[in-house]
């Protein structure tokens, strides 16, 4: 999410609440009694980036995706290191490839670290998967818990966006956008990360976070890998992303007088809030064009005369070094 | 040859070598008065109502002048700024489509107050990534997370960081050479079928879990308890109360000054 | 006394084979032993009984005298400087000073005395250059230098290398040779290079499947090892 879309008290809300959870992350990590942790986290976050980049081509559509990994890294670190993970993964994203922005790093975090590890993973994954090692029940919890992630953090930025008041686009119309396609983004995290678990379940099992019962382990015949499974998961899920996205679709399209009737009962947002400072008259139409004109010529100069001073500086220093 | 992504970043990596001789005017500046700054500008900027285009604009003074001062001209800042536009673009584009309330008439064609929130959208968005990329390019990112650690951030967050930044680049090439390994088998596809794919990253998921047994071992070996200590120098020195000095009150003056009325008062 | 005791020490991995078998042999302060055998045989696990990163099933450790056991582990690794195979898993800090002062820093020195072994440590491995460096932007060679200084730093009696030249070019094992030479400590190396073993070492321990099959001077050791197996 970028700078641009987001109103600094929004951010700053939001940052507050990511900061708090940050902190309670924190010292839950420090009580973890795995003595490997800290390096283990380390390397994680930088699997994560590693694992980001590799893209997997979805079938029927001819384009390509990557994982975000908030439900794989829980299901292998635990809840709370998993989110401190996934934070710093965040925060590097936009302090080192300045991808995302500052402000809006709390909401980012909100929106992708507090859905996957600390929502969708405790409510939903444990719950479905419990310790279980079979491939079907880590495919639906890994599928479960990737959409409804993926739904709340849609939710979550068009809520973040909405407030901030930047945007003329109706709240519902915004939704009706964000959630069908991440229904998709969801279902297909979902199968990347279940293949990813299923993987780890077969060969390291000790691998994943949480117990894993003596019983299961020790009958290991009722453990045939059954990835064949996976595939009517996965027709099942885009079945339904179908139908979502088509419903929605043909609402919104079949009703626009709907979208007039929402565009006023919900945003207040076609009124833009000009809250002007105090020090300005309301400028006629005119002076408000100059204004703006005027204020690029200002920057231009400013950039040119910049220029010239530093190229001149440093054309000096060239030939003082050269000496 | 069109690059991976993973050989875009590891390069992105590279390039932020160890920057001992980058002489450049701010370089030396504690990166906390830098990241102070930085958020004080964001924060003022961003908080302009999207009504006042001109406003924002005046707030390219910093980007203009922080720039030749990182030593990076100003037109390469903005060219590398470009990247979000597009994201801008489609979100802002409704606000067009959506806002027609008449704003003010030049050359017989009404703007409305949809195309001026637009425009600023944009504007914005460009200004906070110049601000954020000459952030980084001036701060070293070992260096601002030791200021974030004196900010009051937690060890623990501190030092995951470090730890990603510094394995970062060894995680992107051990995942490049298994991805050129596979690469020289399969005939060209570029990416992988689903269920290769889990294999793969599974693959590096292992690999990267065993890494971390070794590296504690290494912890481990050199009597490590459980809590990195570091005590770096502070560097906060007069410079850096000089920047902010200068800066803030320039930025709240951005903020909070109607300079088009200035202007438009002293012509008239 | 010894510098460093192995008596009887037998070792499995929890539900795996037995990899060390009633392994015993001493060696005395200032000896350099070279430790050579198959993959397989034994010689990692070996080397990490050695500081206590693995605690045997039966038989005892000593380390200047002292036998190792769960509570005086920390004391130990302080007389015991392990440079692993792998510099990257070594060099975890954010630069090269920082790395070589996180021993000594946490064996809760002051400032003063960390900053000094830390120079002294660099000097010693001609890293003085790198030490605001970024590890993953050192060549091998370096990285190599890097992690022995990190070990240095923290002056124990006893060094243990695990295949130390491995990926190393002719350059840096050059480099490796010269500076390890000349240092005084005990040291024990595990390595598949027998040129090496040859130039710095005076005593050879051939492990065979989790046993010793030879230890003695290494100009006697047979040679090629395989016939002896």
């Amino acid at each position: 999410m970028s700078d641009a879309l987001v109103s600094p008290a929004v951010a700053a809300g939001a940052g507050i609440v990511a900061a708090a959870l940050i902190g309670v992350a924190a010292s839950k990590v420090k009580k973890i009694r795995r003595d490997d942790i800290i390096p283990l986290m380390g390397v994680m976050g930088a699997f994560v980036f590693a694992a980001q980049m590799i893209n997997f081509s979805i079938p029927g559509t001819g384009s390509s995706g990557h994982i975000i990994g908030g439900v794989l890294l829980s299901a292998v670190l635990g809840p709370w290191a998993a989110f401190i993970t996934l934070c710093s993964v965040l925060i590097i994203q936009c302090l080192v490839f300045a991808d995302g922005g500052l402000l809006a790093l709390g909401c980012n975090i909100l929106n992708m670290g507090v859905t996957s590890c600390l929502i969708a993973y405790p409510l939903i994954y444990r719950p479905i998967a419990g310790s279980s090692l079979k491939p079907w029940r880590i495919s639906l919890a890994s599928v479960v818990a990737s959409i409804v992630a993926l739904e709340i953090g849609a939710a979550g930025v068009t809520l973040e966006t909405e407030l901030s008041g930047i945007t003329a686009l109706p709240t519902s119309t915004f939704l009706a956008f964000m959630l069908p396609i991440h229904l998709a983004i969801g279902a297909i995290e979902g199968a990347a990360t279940a293949a990813v678990l299923c993987f780890l379940a077969k060969y390291r099992p000790e691998t994943l976070y949480g117990e894993y019962v003596a019983v299961e382990s020790a009958s290991p015949k009722r453990f045939v890998s059954r990835s064949g499974r996976l595939r009517p998961v996965l027709i099942c899920f885009g079945i339904a992303t179908l139908i979502f996205a088509g419903a929605f679709t043909w609402i919104a399209s079949s009703n626009p007088d709907g979208l007039e009737w929402s565009i006023e009962k919900v945003s207040g947002i076609s009124e833009m809030p000009s809250a002007t400072p105090p020090t300005a008259i309301m400028p006629d139409y005119d002076s408000r064009f100059a204004g703006i004109v005027g204020a690029l010529i200002v920057m231009v100069m400013l950039w040119a005369v910049t220029t010239i001073i530093f190229h001149r500086i440093r054309s000096a220093q060239k030939t003082h070094s050269e000496d | 040859m069109q690059q991976t992504r993973l050989e875009k970043a590891i390069t992105i990596l590279n390039a932020r070598q160890d920057k001992p001789e980058v002489a450049s005017h701010i370089g030396d500046i504690d990166a906390r008065a830098l990241l102070i700054v930085t958020v004080v500008y964001l924060v003022a900027m961003l908080s302009v109502p999207l009504q006042r285009t001109d406003a924002i604009i005046w707030f390219a003074v910093y980007p203009i002048i922080s720039a030749p001062l990182a030593h990076i001209p100003y037109e390469r800042l903005f060219r590398n700024s470009l990247y979000v536009l597009p994201l801008l673009f489609f979100i802002g584009i409704f606000n067009p489509i959506y806002d027609h309330t008449p704003s003010f008439i030049v050359f017989g064609i009404t703007v409305s107050t949809g195309w001026i929130s637009f425009i600023s959208i944009l504007i914005r968005g460009l200004l906070a990534t110049q601000a954020l990329l000459l952030l980084i390019h001036v701060a070293g990112f070992n260096e601002m997370c030791e200021s974030l650690r004196r900010l009051g951030f937690p060890g623990v967050i501190v030092t995951q960081l470090l730890m990603v930044y510094r394995y970062l680049e060894v995680l992107l090439q051990e995942a490049l050479t298994m991805q050129r390994a596979r690469l020289a088998r399969s005939y060209g596809r570029s990416s992988f079928r689903a269920s290769m794919w889990g294999a793969f990253v599974g693959q590096l998921l292992l690999r990267t879990i065993e890494r971390s047994h070794r590296i504690n071992m290494a912890m481990k070996a050199r009597c490590f308890h459980g809590s990195l200590s570091t005590s770096p120098p502070s560097r906060w020195d007069t410079a850096a109360t000089v920047y902010c000095l200068i800066w803030i009150p320039v930025i709240l003056t951005l903020r909070f000054l109607d300079i088009t009325l200035l202007l438009l008062s002293l012509l008239q | 006394m010894n510098a460093l005791e192995f008596q009887d020490v037998s070792f499995s991995y929890p539900g795996g084979h037995e990899v060390l078998r009633d392994i015993s042999f001493s060696i005395k302060k200032g000896e350099k032993v070279a430790i050579v055998g198959l993959n397989g045989s034994g010689k990692s696990t070996l080397l990490l009984h050695t500081n206590g990163l693995l605690i045997a099933d039966s038989g005892t450790v000593s380390v200047n005298g002292k036998v190792i056991d769960r509570k005086n582990v920390e004391e130990c690794r302080k007389s015991v400087g392990m440079v692993f195979q792998n510099a990257d898993d070594q060099l975890f800090m954010p630069t090269v000073e920082a790395d070589v002062a996180f021993g000594p820093r946490n064996m809760g020195l002051p400032e003063e005395e960390i900053k000094c072994r830390v120079e002294k440590a660099l000097r010693q491995t001609g890293c003085s250059e790198l030490k605001d460096r970024a590890p993953f932007h050192l060549s091998g060679g370096q990285k190599k230098m890097a992690s022995i200084a990190t070990v240095l730093a923290m002056e124990p009696s006893i060094l243990v290398f695990d295949e130390p030249t491995s990926g190393l070019d002719f350059a840096a094992e050059a480099q490796f040779i010269g500076i390890v030479d000349r240092l005084p400590h005990t040291i024990l190396m595990s390595t598949h290079d027998m040129d090496l073993a040859h130039r710095l070492c005076t005593r050879a321990i051939l492990m065979d499947r989790g046993s010793i099959a030879y230890d003695g001077p290494i100009d006697t050791l047979p040679y090629p090892l395989i016939s002896t197996l």
